[in-house]
């Protein structure tokens, strides 16, 4: 057996408000290898790899490199030391080219001055020999976020890491950029560098590591050799209970039609047409699944149902009232809810308490407010009262969201959400960067208001996700609806990524039949 | 509820939270106090240099306003209209607007107030009141023109306020000059408003020397709780405040915030035109050139010395003007240059404001218990 690259020996990081996050937590990393690091929201692995990184130093324990003890005060040191880490957020400047980006800080110098030949020659070359393809020439701010993370690894590389620590690198990718990820970590090790990455994608894991580290609760339950177990056994070790990875939906009998979109047009300010033609129906008691692979018209198309755009031509009925170009609150009336997609930006106000955030689509009604002022007593009691059948961890509900944990502030939209008594439930990407025991919550949630009479429009990036929930599927690309299929049991995942990548397609009275 | 079911002990975790707010406060109020000491050893290390006598300024400085009846009065004056002036600004900041506005709103107001309270008899008690109602209606007005450019045209909300201050004071200083100084008059300056519509000054009833304190303290009382109901116990508060903690949020919950964000503007037009009125009918008893110069500046550091709470601005604007006043007696009585006495009050006011300084020791602290 190798001897270990990198051992963290009993790691405890207690910060200053008491947070115990790492709790004697021992890891090691095999030169070579690709080591997933999977655990819950809030479950340590972050911070350990900062530790490792030297953003946060740890309270005890210590690092071996090569068998040697290290300390790593700085990002800096871990650099020096071949340590790379890439960041969930990226941490490039826009308005460079990618070349610049990468060699900033370190630029091939031409007699004091930046020599920018040389730099694109370095990224072209380090480029081609990781398989990361990447334009040298063109400004960060237009690329992809695929090529933005090419860049990030890049920079890191650039700076001569043989470890490259990856935090949750798939979050913001299309299942097309995960693949080409995937093969360009597989070309690192290749090469003799050494991967961390942590994910709580179960599949992903299974698919890319040698070996798995699990941590829950700021402890390390263990170290597994990936071939050895599955992803029922891993999920297992991270939530510390049985989990269900398969969803349990009743069967249950459609209902009137509630949202009834025909013929939907929309262009963006500069001019895109960003839909087509979008005519489909959501029915009472039914999830209606949008597949399709990001940025082809699905964000605009929830934000035009929700009132936050006016669509150019085309109508949008809930329940039988016309609700196109009215506004959020008209929609929100009309009995439409809406899940946001990016929840942690939109769906909360931070420093505002729970109990605020819970009342932003009813504040002006009876009894949040009374004769033209506000009751604390009864926005209090709603705040409580939520908190508690919602089991959003809190203490207190005058807290601002901002104090609460990621997992948590989404339970504090989908409380607010369902309790308005919506009619349609629009969730648009309901697990994206959720764990697993909080997107079991999400799905039960949804299935839950499914079977109590709700329409829900759900649109997912993840197609295991749309496949397993919907009673029905609408496939997008391109601004338009290409399928709509009535019975989602009888489709395979192969069979919908044709109809997502454009190369099936079904025809105009086909998609009619199943509207 | 899969969830729900997690034990998690709700009252034990409640007395952690609370203990460690007032942990929290407690830490936030030694800092501030901490600040305020080292700017006035920074000011004394100033006065070294220049070569005056540290001891006898601070004197003046620190104990000044409360040495006289007289001058106890000239720090109230003009703690009332900061006062004021704080609680306006409080609200367009609340929602993340910076309205630099309240000048041009303070001269609109009290140009206004006299028109009425100069040329309309009337009778004790509506001769102040109608004014005052007619200032703060015309100060909502010009208030909403910078509110509706942000809202609707997208335009900055520090140029759309700064340029309309610059236009209104040229129009001050026209009107002022060749509308309401009687021809012929020796000053530039309007006639005295009538006697009913002065607001009396607290040393007349009193019998002693109290400069020029007046009724208008009312003004603060009412302000303070006016605004304090309408940012937190109003829908359009809760808008604000909603806006303030973030608009995309407010937009997507189904908050107007356009609508909102103009509103919140004119509103605190209307509270600058209070502070207008109160120069106007309580301090000059008519309109004099430069009334109001420079004191919008100063309410908005009243208000980010407050952290926009409107139950904080009456404390930060007493000391705010202790120090205005202060400033003054130190440069009589010292001889510290008037340039002096700004830098020693910009140097106090730059480290209280600096959030970066608290934050710095803060984490300080934290690295501390950490290691």
């Amino acid at each position: 057996m190798a001897e270990p690259l990198i051992e963290m020996r009993n790691i405890t990081k207690i910060y200053s408000n008491g947070v115990r996050a790492n709790n004697d937590v021992t890891f090691e990393v095999r030169p070579g290898e690709i080591h997933a690091l999977v655990g819950e929201n809030g479950a340590g692995k972050s911070t350990l790899m900062k530790i490792l990184y030297g953003m946060e130093k740890p309270t005890s324990g210590e690092i071996m490199l090569r068998g040697k003890p290290v300390t790593i005060n700085t990002p800096h040191e871990a650099i020096a030391l071949g340590i790379g880490m890439v960041h969930q957020n990226f941490m490039l400047v826009p308005s460079f080219t990618i070349a610049q980006n990468i060699v900033l800080g370190s630029e091939p110098l031409q007699s004091g001055l930046v020599n920018s030949r040389k730099a694109v020659e370095a990224t072209n070359a380090l480029g081609k020999q990781y398989g990361l393809a990447v334009d040298p020439n063109a400004v960060v701010d237009s690329v992809p976020v695929g090529m933005r993370q090419r860049v990030e690894i890049l920079k890191a590389l650039y700076r001569g890491a043989e470890v490259l620590i990856l935090d949750e690198p798939t979050a913001v990718l299309t299942p097309q950029e995960t693949i080409e990820l995937f093969a360009a970590i597989r070309q690192l090790v290749k090469t003799g560098k050494t991967v961390v990455f942590i994910s709580h994608k179960l599949r992903e894991v299974k698919e890319i590591s040698d070996r798995v580290s699990v941590m829950r609760d700021a402890k390390m339950v263990g170290t597994v050799d990936t071939a050895d177990t599955d992803e029922e056994r891993i999920a297992r070790m991270m939530v510390g209970r049985e989990v269900f990875m398969n969803i349990r939906k009743p069967p249950t009998q459609r209902g009137d039609v509630m949202l009834k979109v025909r013929d939907l047009e929309y262009a963006t300010e500069a001019g895109v047409e960003a839909l087509r033609r979008v005519s489909f129906n959501v029915c009472a008691n039914e999830i209606l699944g949008i597949a399709g692979v990001e940025g082809n018209g699905q964000t605009e198309l929830v934000e035009l149902i929700a009132g936050l755009r006016a669509p150019l031509a085309g109508t949008i009925a809930l329940a039988g009232n016309t609700i196109a170009g009215n506004t959020p609150r008209e929609v929100r009336q009309a009995g439409c809810a809406h899940i946001p997609e990016d929840r942690l930006t939109n769906g909360v106000a931070l420093t505002s308490s729970i109990s605020e955030n819970l009342i932003v689509d009813r504040y002006t009604q009876e009894p949040f407010t009374r004769g033209g002022f506000m009751n604390p007593v009864a926005i209090r009691d709603n705040g409580d009262r939520l908190i508690e059948q919602y089991g959003i961890r809190t203490p207190d509900g005058t807290l601002p969201v901002g104090s609460l944990s990621g997992g948590n502030m989404q339970k504090v939209v989908v409380a607010r959400e369902l309790s308005s008594q919506p009619k349609l439930l629009i969730a648009a990407q309901p697990t994206r960067g959720v764990d697993i025991g909080a997107s079991e919550f999400m799905h039960e949630q949804l299935i839950q208001a499914r079977n109590d009479g709700v329409a829900i429009l759900l649109i997912s990036a993840d197609l295991g996700e749309v496949l397993s929930l919907s009673d029905r599927l609408a496939v997008m690309k391109d601004g338009r609806i290409t399928a709509i299929f009535s019975d989602v049991n009888a489709l395979t995942e192969e069979e919908v990524g044709l109809y997502m990548l454009g190369i099936k397609q079904q025809t105009e009275v086909e998609i009619e039949q199943n509207l | 509820m899969s969830a729900a079911q997690i034990t998690f002990d709700r009252s034990a975790e409640r007395a952690r939270v609370a203990a460690e707010r007032r942990r929290l406060a407690t830490i936030d109020l030694v800092i501030t106090l901490a600040t305020i000491l080292l700017a006035l050893l920074i000011g004394f290390l100033v006065m070294l240099v220049v070569g005056k006598d540290p001891v006898k300024a601070y004197q003046a400085l620190l104990t000044g306003p409360l040495s006289r009846t007289l001058r106890t009065g000239r720090w109230l004056e003009d703690a009332t209209t900061l006062i004021i002036l704080g609680l306006s600004v409080s609200i367009a900041f609340r929602a993340r607007q910076f309205s630099l506005g309240a000048e041009s709103q303070m001269y609109v107001g009290a140009m206004v107030g006299a028109v009425i309270a100069i040329y309309v008899p009337m009778p004790p008690v509506i001769a102040v009141i109608l004014p005052l109602i007619c200032a703060m209606v015309a100060g909502f007005l010009i208030g909403l023109i910078p509110g509706l450019m942000k809202a609707y045209l997208n335009a900055n909300e520090i140029v759309a306020t700064l340029m309309i201050n610059a236009v209104v004071f040229r129009l001050y200083d026209y009107f002022l000059t060749y509308v309401f100084t009687a021809p012929g008059a020796q000053q530039i300056r309007s006639e005295a408003v009538q006697p009913n519509a002065v607001l009396a000054r607290i040393g007349d009833i009193f019998k002693f020397n109290f400069g020029r304190v007046n009724t208008g303290v009312i003004f603060v009382v009412i302000g303070v709780i006016l605004v304090w109901i309408l940012l937190t116990r109003t829908p359009f508060g809760y808008e604000v405040r909603t806006i303030g903690s973030n608009e995309k949020f407010a937009r997507y919950g189904g908050i107007n915030t356009k609508r909102t964000i103009a509103l919140s503007f004119a509103i605190g037009g209307a509270i600058a035109a209070m502070g207008g009125v109160h120069l106007l009918l309580g301090v000059h008893n008519r309109l004099i050139p430069g009334m109001a110069a420079g004191l919008a500046f100063e309410g908005i550091v009243v208000a980010l010395l407050a952290r926009n709470n409107p139950l904080l601005v009456p404390i930060t604007g007493l000391f705010y003007s202790y120090l205005r006043v202060g400033g003054d007696i130190m440069e009589q009585e010292a001889q510290v240059g008037a340039e002096i006495v700004q830098v020693i009050q910009a140097v106090i006011i730059l480290l209280i404001t600096a959030q970066v300084l608290i934050d710095l020791v803060k984490a300080r602290r934290a690295r501390q218990t950490s290691q």
